[in-house]
Protein backbone atom coordinates (compact mmCIF):
# COMPACT_ATOMS: atom_id res chain seq x y z
CA UNK A 1 0.00 0.00 0.00
CA UNK A 2 1.46 3.34 -1.01
CA UNK A 3 2.43 5.92 1.89
CA UNK A 4 -0.10 8.41 1.34
CA UNK A 5 1.45 10.82 3.99
CA UNK A 6 4.24 10.67 1.84
CA UNK A 7 2.96 12.47 -1.36
CA UNK A 8 3.45 16.36 -1.93
CA UNK A 9 0.41 18.01 -0.51
CA UNK A 10 0.23 20.78 -2.20
CA UNK A 11 -3.14 21.08 -4.47
CA UNK A 12 -5.16 19.58 -1.89
CA UNK A 13 -3.80 21.75 0.86
CA UNK A 14 -4.28 24.63 -1.46
CA UNK A 15 -8.26 24.11 -2.11
CA UNK A 16 -8.39 23.02 1.73
CA UNK A 17 -7.90 26.62 2.39
CA UNK A 18 -10.44 27.98 -0.38
CA UNK A 19 -12.90 26.00 1.36
CA UNK A 20 -11.64 27.10 5.00
CA UNK A 21 -12.21 30.70 3.16
CA UNK A 22 -15.58 30.82 1.83
CA UNK A 23 -16.72 28.41 5.25
CA UNK A 24 -15.19 31.20 7.08
CA UNK A 25 -17.17 33.78 4.98
CA UNK A 26 -20.26 31.96 5.19
CA UNK A 27 -19.83 31.64 8.81
CA UNK A 28 -19.69 35.60 9.58
CA UNK A 29 -21.89 35.58 6.93
CA UNK A 30 -25.09 34.03 8.71
CA UNK A 31 -24.13 35.43 12.40
CA UNK A 32 -24.16 39.12 10.72
CA UNK A 33 -27.36 38.26 9.17
CA UNK A 34 -29.10 37.07 12.20
CA UNK A 35 -27.71 40.10 14.04
CA UNK A 36 -29.34 41.93 11.01
CA UNK A 37 -33.10 40.82 11.56
CA UNK A 38 -34.32 42.97 13.79
CA UNK A 39 -33.08 46.24 12.32
CA UNK A 40 -33.84 44.55 9.09
CA UNK A 41 -38.16 44.50 9.83
CA UNK A 42 -38.13 47.82 11.71
CA UNK A 43 -36.60 49.46 8.51
CA UNK A 44 -38.12 47.25 5.77
CA UNK A 45 -41.72 47.51 7.57
CA UNK A 46 -41.34 51.56 8.11
CA UNK A 47 -39.75 52.05 4.46
CA UNK A 48 -43.28 50.19 3.25
CA UNK A 49 -45.41 52.39 5.72
CA UNK A 50 -43.92 55.85 4.56
CA UNK A 51 -43.32 54.62 0.76
CA UNK A 52 -46.84 54.97 0.60
CA UNK A 53 -47.51 57.33 2.95
CA UNK A 54 -49.92 59.48 0.56
CA UNK A 55 -52.01 56.73 1.18
CA UNK A 56 -52.29 56.45 4.74
CA UNK A 57 -50.90 57.81 8.32
CA UNK A 58 -48.32 55.96 9.01
CA UNK A 59 -47.55 56.61 12.61
CA UNK A 60 -52.20 57.22 13.54
CA UNK A 61 -55.49 55.94 13.31
CA UNK A 62 -56.63 58.78 13.17
CA UNK A 63 -61.02 58.99 13.96
CA UNK A 64 -63.39 61.97 13.87
CA UNK A 65 -66.79 61.34 15.40
CA UNK A 66 -69.47 63.71 16.73
CA UNK A 67 -71.82 64.22 20.02
CA UNK A 68 -74.41 66.99 20.77
CA UNK A 69 -74.41 67.80 24.26
CA UNK A 70 -77.98 68.87 24.11
CA UNK A 71 -77.10 71.84 25.74
CA UNK A 72 -75.20 75.35 25.64
CA UNK A 73 -72.20 74.84 27.50
CA UNK A 74 -71.44 76.94 31.14
CA UNK A 75 -69.33 79.49 30.96
CA UNK A 76 -67.19 78.46 34.04
CA UNK A 77 -64.41 76.21 32.21
CA UNK A 78 -64.58 74.08 35.35
CA UNK A 79 -68.35 73.32 34.95
CA UNK A 80 -68.39 72.56 31.52
CA UNK A 81 -65.50 70.24 31.44
CA UNK A 82 -67.33 68.33 34.18
CA UNK A 83 -70.43 68.35 31.81
CA UNK A 84 -68.50 67.30 28.86
CA UNK A 85 -66.93 64.81 30.76
CA UNK A 86 -70.02 63.78 32.56
CA UNK A 87 -72.04 63.65 29.16
CA UNK A 88 -69.55 61.59 26.66
CA UNK A 89 -68.58 59.03 29.98
CA UNK A 90 -64.70 60.44 29.70
CA UNK A 91 -62.61 59.29 32.42
CA UNK A 92 -59.51 60.76 31.15
CA UNK A 93 -58.27 63.99 33.04
CA UNK A 94 -57.91 66.04 30.54
CA UNK A 95 -54.65 68.39 30.31
CA UNK A 96 -55.57 71.20 28.90
CA UNK A 97 -59.36 73.17 28.40
CA UNK A 98 -58.66 75.99 26.33
CA UNK A 99 -61.76 78.77 25.53
CA UNK A 100 -61.64 81.19 22.51
CA UNK A 101 -65.07 82.99 21.89
CA UNK A 102 -67.16 79.97 21.38
CA UNK A 103 -65.38 77.33 21.11
CA UNK A 104 -64.02 75.16 23.95
CA UNK A 105 -60.84 72.62 23.19
CA UNK A 106 -60.03 69.76 25.82
CA UNK A 107 -56.85 67.94 24.52
CA UNK A 108 -56.06 64.41 26.49
CA UNK A 109 -52.62 62.58 25.63
CA UNK A 110 -54.30 61.39 22.36
CA UNK A 111 -57.50 63.19 21.93
CA UNK A 112 -59.10 66.08 21.24
CA UNK A 113 -62.45 67.55 21.63
CA UNK A 114 -63.49 70.49 20.18
CA UNK A 115 -66.65 71.98 21.53
CA UNK A 116 -68.97 74.68 20.55
CA UNK A 117 -70.01 76.67 23.19
CA UNK A 118 -73.54 77.64 22.57
CA UNK A 119 -74.69 74.36 20.63
CA UNK A 120 -73.22 72.11 22.58
CA UNK A 121 -71.74 70.23 19.10
CA UNK A 122 -68.27 68.24 20.03
CA UNK A 123 -65.63 67.39 17.19
CA UNK A 124 -64.15 64.17 19.03
CA UNK A 125 -61.05 63.75 16.97
CA UNK A 126 -59.05 60.42 18.14
CA UNK A 127 -55.29 59.72 17.46
CA UNK A 128 -54.03 56.22 18.25
CA UNK A 129 -50.38 55.55 17.49
CA UNK A 130 -49.69 52.50 15.46
CA UNK A 131 -47.88 50.46 18.06
CA UNK A 132 -45.04 48.71 16.12
CA UNK A 133 -44.59 51.28 13.08
CA UNK A 134 -44.52 54.30 14.55
CA UNK A 135 -42.17 53.40 16.54
CA UNK A 136 -40.08 51.58 13.62
CA UNK A 137 -40.55 54.73 11.63
CA UNK A 138 -39.33 56.50 14.49
CA UNK A 139 -35.87 55.27 14.39
CA UNK A 140 -36.18 54.81 10.96
CA UNK A 141 -36.19 58.49 10.15
CA UNK A 142 -33.87 58.67 12.98
CA UNK A 143 -36.15 61.42 14.95
CA UNK A 144 -33.97 60.55 18.20
CA UNK A 145 -30.33 61.19 16.42
CA UNK A 146 -27.77 60.75 19.60
CA UNK A 147 -26.72 57.20 19.81
CA UNK A 148 -29.30 55.64 17.44
CA UNK A 149 -26.88 57.37 14.57
CA UNK A 150 -24.06 55.07 15.50
CA UNK A 151 -26.40 52.05 15.38
CA UNK A 152 -27.97 52.72 12.00
CA UNK A 153 -24.51 53.92 10.82
CA UNK A 154 -23.99 50.01 12.07
CA UNK A 155 -26.79 48.63 10.48
CA UNK A 156 -25.96 50.25 6.73
CA UNK A 157 -22.04 48.78 6.89
CA UNK A 158 -23.10 45.27 7.93
CA UNK A 159 -25.49 45.07 4.94
CA UNK A 160 -22.91 46.56 3.06
CA UNK A 161 -20.63 43.60 4.44
CA UNK A 162 -23.97 40.89 4.04
CA UNK A 163 -24.26 42.06 0.07
CA UNK A 164 -20.40 41.40 -0.47
CA UNK A 165 -19.89 38.85 1.31
CA UNK A 166 -23.10 37.39 -0.28
CA UNK A 167 -21.38 37.22 -3.87
CA UNK A 168 -18.65 34.76 -2.58
CA UNK A 169 -20.35 32.05 -0.51
CA UNK A 170 -21.16 30.16 -3.23
CA UNK A 171 -18.67 28.84 -5.86
CA UNK A 172 -19.90 27.15 -8.81
CA UNK A 173 -22.44 27.41 -11.12
CA UNK A 174 -24.32 28.67 -8.82
CA UNK A 175 -22.05 31.36 -7.51
CA UNK A 176 -21.53 34.78 -8.54
CA UNK A 177 -19.22 33.63 -11.26
CA UNK A 178 -21.88 31.47 -12.53
CA UNK A 179 -25.91 32.19 -12.68
CA UNK A 180 -25.15 34.92 -9.70
CA UNK A 181 -23.73 37.42 -11.84
CA UNK A 182 -26.60 37.55 -14.28
CA UNK A 183 -28.72 38.49 -10.85
CA UNK A 184 -26.22 40.80 -9.99
CA UNK A 185 -26.50 42.22 -13.30
CA UNK A 186 -30.21 42.70 -13.34
CA UNK A 187 -30.58 43.88 -9.57
CA UNK A 188 -28.03 46.93 -10.52
CA UNK A 189 -29.62 47.83 -14.14
CA UNK A 190 -33.21 48.20 -12.45
CA UNK A 191 -32.27 51.64 -10.98
CA UNK A 192 -29.78 52.33 -13.67
CA UNK A 193 -32.24 51.84 -16.47
CA UNK A 194 -35.00 53.60 -14.22
CA UNK A 195 -33.00 56.60 -13.58
CA UNK A 196 -32.69 56.73 -17.35
CA UNK A 197 -35.91 56.51 -18.23
CA UNK A 198 -37.04 58.97 -15.77
CA UNK A 199 -34.90 61.44 -15.29
CA UNK A 200 -34.07 61.26 -19.28
CA UNK B 1 -48.89 4.31 -0.94
CA UNK B 2 -51.53 7.36 -1.15
CA UNK B 3 -54.66 6.38 -1.84
CA UNK B 4 -55.96 8.79 -4.65
CA UNK B 5 -59.62 8.56 -3.59
CA UNK B 6 -58.88 9.51 -0.07
CA UNK B 7 -60.69 12.65 0.73
CA UNK B 8 -57.44 14.27 1.46
CA UNK B 9 -56.75 14.12 -2.14
CA UNK B 10 -59.81 15.55 -3.22
CA UNK B 11 -58.90 19.14 -4.94
CA UNK B 12 -60.80 21.51 -3.17
CA UNK B 13 -62.22 23.21 -6.19
CA UNK B 14 -62.28 22.20 -9.62
CA UNK B 15 -59.37 23.66 -12.12
CA UNK B 16 -62.62 24.78 -14.66
CA UNK B 17 -64.34 26.48 -11.23
CA UNK B 18 -60.64 27.77 -9.82
CA UNK B 19 -60.01 29.73 -13.62
CA UNK B 20 -63.96 30.91 -13.78
CA UNK B 21 -63.96 32.52 -10.86
CA UNK B 22 -60.07 34.06 -11.39
CA UNK B 23 -61.73 35.19 -14.98
CA UNK B 24 -64.92 36.74 -13.26
CA UNK B 25 -62.88 38.18 -10.70
CA UNK B 26 -60.61 39.65 -12.93
CA UNK B 27 -63.23 41.05 -15.01
CA UNK B 28 -65.19 42.45 -12.58
CA UNK B 29 -61.98 44.53 -10.79
CA UNK B 30 -60.91 45.45 -14.16
CA UNK B 31 -64.31 47.37 -14.92
CA UNK B 32 -64.70 48.61 -11.56
CA UNK B 33 -61.13 49.71 -11.76
CA UNK B 34 -62.23 51.39 -15.44
CA UNK B 35 -64.94 53.34 -13.91
CA UNK B 36 -63.25 55.14 -11.22
CA UNK B 37 -60.28 55.93 -13.45
CA UNK B 38 -62.71 57.07 -16.31
CA UNK B 39 -64.86 59.32 -13.80
CA UNK B 40 -61.61 60.49 -11.96
CA UNK B 41 -60.06 61.55 -15.46
CA UNK B 42 -63.21 63.59 -16.21
CA UNK B 43 -63.11 65.37 -13.28
CA UNK B 44 -59.68 65.92 -13.49
CA UNK B 45 -59.65 66.63 -17.19
CA UNK B 46 -62.21 69.85 -16.01
CA UNK B 47 -59.80 70.54 -13.28
CA UNK B 48 -56.91 71.00 -16.18
CA UNK B 49 -58.97 72.63 -18.35
CA UNK B 50 -60.34 75.50 -16.10
CA UNK B 51 -57.57 78.90 -15.82
CA UNK B 52 -56.91 80.20 -12.49
CA UNK B 53 -57.04 83.78 -12.24
CA UNK B 54 -53.20 83.77 -12.84
CA UNK B 55 -53.88 81.74 -16.56
CA UNK B 56 -52.08 78.67 -15.04
CA UNK B 57 -54.15 76.07 -14.91
CA UNK B 58 -56.23 74.81 -11.62
CA UNK B 59 -54.66 71.18 -11.97
CA UNK B 60 -51.27 71.45 -12.70
CA UNK B 61 -49.44 68.74 -14.52
CA UNK B 62 -48.90 65.44 -13.13
CA UNK B 63 -51.08 65.74 -10.18
CA UNK B 64 -54.39 63.64 -9.32
CA UNK B 65 -57.37 64.27 -7.48
CA UNK B 66 -57.82 63.23 -3.84
CA UNK B 67 -61.51 64.87 -1.63
CA UNK B 68 -59.50 66.16 0.87
CA UNK B 69 -56.29 66.21 2.57
CA UNK B 70 -53.85 63.96 3.89
CA UNK B 71 -52.07 64.66 6.75
CA UNK B 72 -48.32 62.98 4.96
CA UNK B 73 -46.69 62.65 8.16
CA UNK B 74 -44.07 64.65 9.94
CA UNK B 75 -43.27 65.14 13.84
CA UNK B 76 -45.96 65.88 15.89
CA UNK B 77 -45.87 69.33 17.98
CA UNK B 78 -47.66 70.19 20.72
CA UNK B 79 -51.38 70.93 19.55
CA UNK B 80 -52.19 72.99 22.49
CA UNK B 81 -53.35 76.02 21.67
CA UNK B 82 -52.79 77.21 25.23
CA UNK B 83 -49.61 77.04 25.34
CA UNK B 84 -49.11 77.94 21.76
CA UNK B 85 -46.78 80.72 20.64
CA UNK B 86 -45.46 82.43 17.64
CA UNK B 87 -42.31 83.62 17.15
CA UNK B 88 -41.78 86.47 14.64
CA UNK B 89 -38.43 87.78 14.16
CA UNK B 90 -35.19 87.90 12.09
CA UNK B 91 -34.70 90.83 9.74
CA UNK B 92 -37.68 93.08 11.90
CA UNK B 93 -37.72 96.04 13.34
CA UNK B 94 -40.34 95.06 15.69
CA UNK B 95 -39.87 91.54 16.71
CA UNK B 96 -43.11 90.00 18.37
CA UNK B 97 -44.36 86.54 20.13
CA UNK B 98 -48.25 86.04 19.46
CA UNK B 99 -50.45 83.12 21.36
CA UNK B 100 -53.41 82.08 20.02
CA UNK B 101 -55.65 84.26 21.57
CA UNK B 102 -53.59 86.83 19.79
CA UNK B 103 -53.31 85.29 16.68
CA UNK B 104 -57.29 85.31 16.84
CA UNK B 105 -57.27 89.16 17.67
CA UNK B 106 -56.04 89.49 14.36
CA UNK B 107 -57.35 90.24 11.09
CA UNK B 108 -58.87 86.64 9.70
CA UNK B 109 -59.09 85.27 6.41
CA UNK B 110 -61.31 83.09 4.93
CA UNK B 111 -60.58 81.40 1.96
CA UNK B 112 -60.90 78.62 -0.28
CA UNK B 113 -57.44 77.47 -2.42
CA UNK B 114 -56.28 74.10 -3.87
CA UNK B 115 -53.21 72.24 -2.16
CA UNK B 116 -50.77 70.10 -4.12
CA UNK B 117 -48.60 67.61 -2.84
CA UNK B 118 -45.66 66.65 -4.06
CA UNK B 119 -46.92 63.54 -4.16
CA UNK B 120 -48.89 64.32 -7.18
CA UNK B 121 -52.39 64.93 -5.11
CA UNK B 122 -53.91 67.54 -5.42
CA UNK B 123 -57.33 68.88 -3.25
CA UNK B 124 -59.38 71.81 -4.79
CA UNK B 125 -61.29 74.05 -2.57
CA UNK B 126 -60.22 73.39 0.72
CA UNK B 127 -61.16 76.07 3.14
CA UNK B 128 -59.02 77.87 5.54
CA UNK B 129 -59.30 80.22 8.27
CA UNK B 130 -55.89 81.93 9.29
CA UNK B 131 -53.98 85.50 9.71
CA UNK B 132 -52.07 86.52 6.17
CA UNK B 133 -48.34 86.25 6.64
CA UNK B 134 -48.46 89.61 4.88
CA UNK B 135 -50.58 91.00 8.36
CA UNK B 136 -47.66 88.95 10.23
CA UNK B 137 -44.80 91.15 8.54
CA UNK B 138 -46.57 94.19 8.48
CA UNK B 139 -46.77 94.07 12.45
CA UNK B 140 -43.36 92.89 12.72
CA UNK B 141 -42.15 95.94 10.78
CA UNK B 142 -39.92 93.65 8.23
CA UNK B 143 -36.97 95.31 7.31
CA UNK B 144 -36.36 95.50 3.41
CA UNK B 145 -33.28 93.75 4.00
CA UNK B 146 -35.29 90.81 4.07
CA UNK B 147 -35.69 88.40 0.85
CA UNK B 148 -36.64 85.40 2.43
CA UNK B 149 -38.86 83.87 5.16
CA UNK B 150 -38.02 80.87 7.04
CA UNK B 151 -41.12 78.69 8.75
CA UNK B 152 -40.09 77.35 11.74
CA UNK B 153 -42.40 74.26 12.94
CA UNK B 154 -41.86 71.47 15.80
CA UNK B 155 -38.78 69.55 16.69
CA UNK B 156 -36.72 72.11 13.96
CA UNK B 157 -39.07 71.20 10.99
CA UNK B 158 -38.01 74.60 9.01
CA UNK B 159 -39.23 75.38 5.27
CA UNK B 160 -38.08 78.38 3.26
CA UNK B 161 -40.02 80.46 1.25
CA UNK B 162 -39.06 83.70 -1.04
CA UNK B 163 -40.40 86.48 0.58
CA UNK B 164 -42.22 87.78 -1.87
CA UNK B 165 -44.17 84.41 -2.59
CA UNK B 166 -44.56 84.62 1.40
CA UNK B 167 -46.63 88.26 1.23
CA UNK B 168 -49.43 86.94 -1.11
CA UNK B 169 -52.57 87.56 0.17
CA UNK B 170 -53.14 83.88 -0.18
CA UNK B 171 -50.14 82.65 2.34
CA UNK B 172 -51.60 82.18 6.05
CA UNK B 173 -51.06 81.18 9.00
CA UNK B 174 -54.06 78.74 9.32
CA UNK B 175 -55.62 77.57 13.05
CA UNK B 176 -58.74 76.26 10.70
CA UNK B 177 -59.66 73.60 8.19
CA UNK B 178 -63.29 73.13 6.84
CA UNK B 179 -64.51 75.19 9.62
CA UNK B 180 -63.29 73.13 12.52
CA UNK B 181 -60.51 73.75 14.48
CA UNK B 182 -56.85 72.35 12.49
CA UNK B 183 -57.04 68.54 13.50
CA UNK B 184 -53.67 67.25 15.15
CA UNK B 185 -52.21 65.17 12.24
CA UNK B 186 -52.58 68.52 9.68
CA UNK B 187 -50.71 70.87 12.39
CA UNK B 188 -53.02 71.56 15.14
CA UNK B 189 -53.25 74.32 16.04
CA UNK B 190 -51.66 76.57 14.14
CA UNK B 191 -49.80 75.70 10.67
CA UNK B 192 -48.38 77.80 7.43
CA UNK B 193 -50.28 77.56 4.30
CA UNK B 194 -48.60 78.47 0.80
CA UNK B 195 -50.92 77.05 -1.38
CA UNK B 196 -49.44 78.06 -4.96
CA UNK B 197 -46.14 75.56 -3.88
CA UNK B 198 -45.71 72.36 -3.12
CA UNK B 199 -47.58 71.92 0.36
CA UNK B 200 -44.58 70.49 2.52
CA UNK B 201 -43.65 73.82 2.25
CA UNK B 202 -47.00 74.67 4.17
CA UNK B 203 -44.82 74.04 7.98
CA UNK B 204 -47.37 72.20 10.34
CA UNK B 205 -47.11 72.39 14.01
CA UNK B 206 -45.64 75.97 13.17
CA UNK B 207 -43.57 77.70 15.88
CA UNK B 208 -41.84 80.95 14.18
CA UNK B 209 -41.49 82.92 11.25
CA UNK B 210 -38.48 84.32 10.60
CA UNK B 211 -37.70 87.15 7.87
CA UNK B 212 -34.09 86.54 6.57
CA UNK B 213 -31.60 88.21 4.27
CA UNK B 214 -30.12 84.75 3.20
CA UNK B 215 -31.69 81.83 1.71
CA UNK B 216 -31.78 78.37 3.96
CA UNK B 217 -32.92 75.85 2.61
CA UNK B 218 -35.07 73.67 4.85
CA UNK B 219 -35.88 69.81 6.12
CA UNK B 220 -36.56 68.52 2.41
CA UNK B 221 -34.86 71.54 1.10
CA UNK B 222 -31.56 69.83 2.06
CA UNK B 223 -33.01 66.47 1.47
CA UNK B 224 -33.08 66.65 -2.33
CA UNK B 225 -36.29 68.19 -2.95
CA UNK B 226 -36.50 71.20 -4.79
CA UNK B 227 -35.63 74.68 -3.05
CA UNK B 228 -38.44 76.99 -4.61
CA UNK B 229 -41.71 73.64 -4.99
CA UNK B 230 -43.32 75.08 -8.12
CA UNK B 231 -46.00 72.50 -8.67
CA UNK B 232 -46.93 73.93 -12.02
CA UNK B 233 -43.21 74.14 -13.45
CA UNK B 234 -42.88 70.47 -11.10
CA UNK B 235 -40.45 71.44 -9.35
CA UNK B 236 -40.18 68.55 -7.02
CA UNK B 237 -36.31 67.53 -6.76
CA UNK B 238 -33.20 69.54 -6.96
Amino acid sequence: MPDESARPPARSAKRGNRIQWRALLRAVHRDVGYAAVGLTFVYAVSGLAVNHIAAWDPNFVNTTTTHELGAPLPTDDDAARTLVLGKLGIAETPREVFREGDELEMLFEHRTLHVSAPTGHVVDEQQQPRFFVRAANWLHLNRGKKAWTYFADSYAVGLLFLATSGLFMIAGKKGFFGRGVFFVAAGVAIPVVYLALVRG
Amino acid sequence: MADSRDPMFHPSMQRRTFLRALTAGTVVMALGGGAYVLADSEEERKARETPRPDGRPRLPPSQFLLKRLRPMGGEEGDPSPGGWRLKVHGEVDNPVTLDFAALLGMPQVDQECDVHCVTKWTVLGAHFTGVRVADLAALAKVRPSAHHVIFEAAYGYTSNVLLSEALAPNVLVAHHLEGSPLPRAHGAPVRALVPDLYFWKSAKWLTGIRFSRDDEPGYWETRGYSNHADPWKEERYA
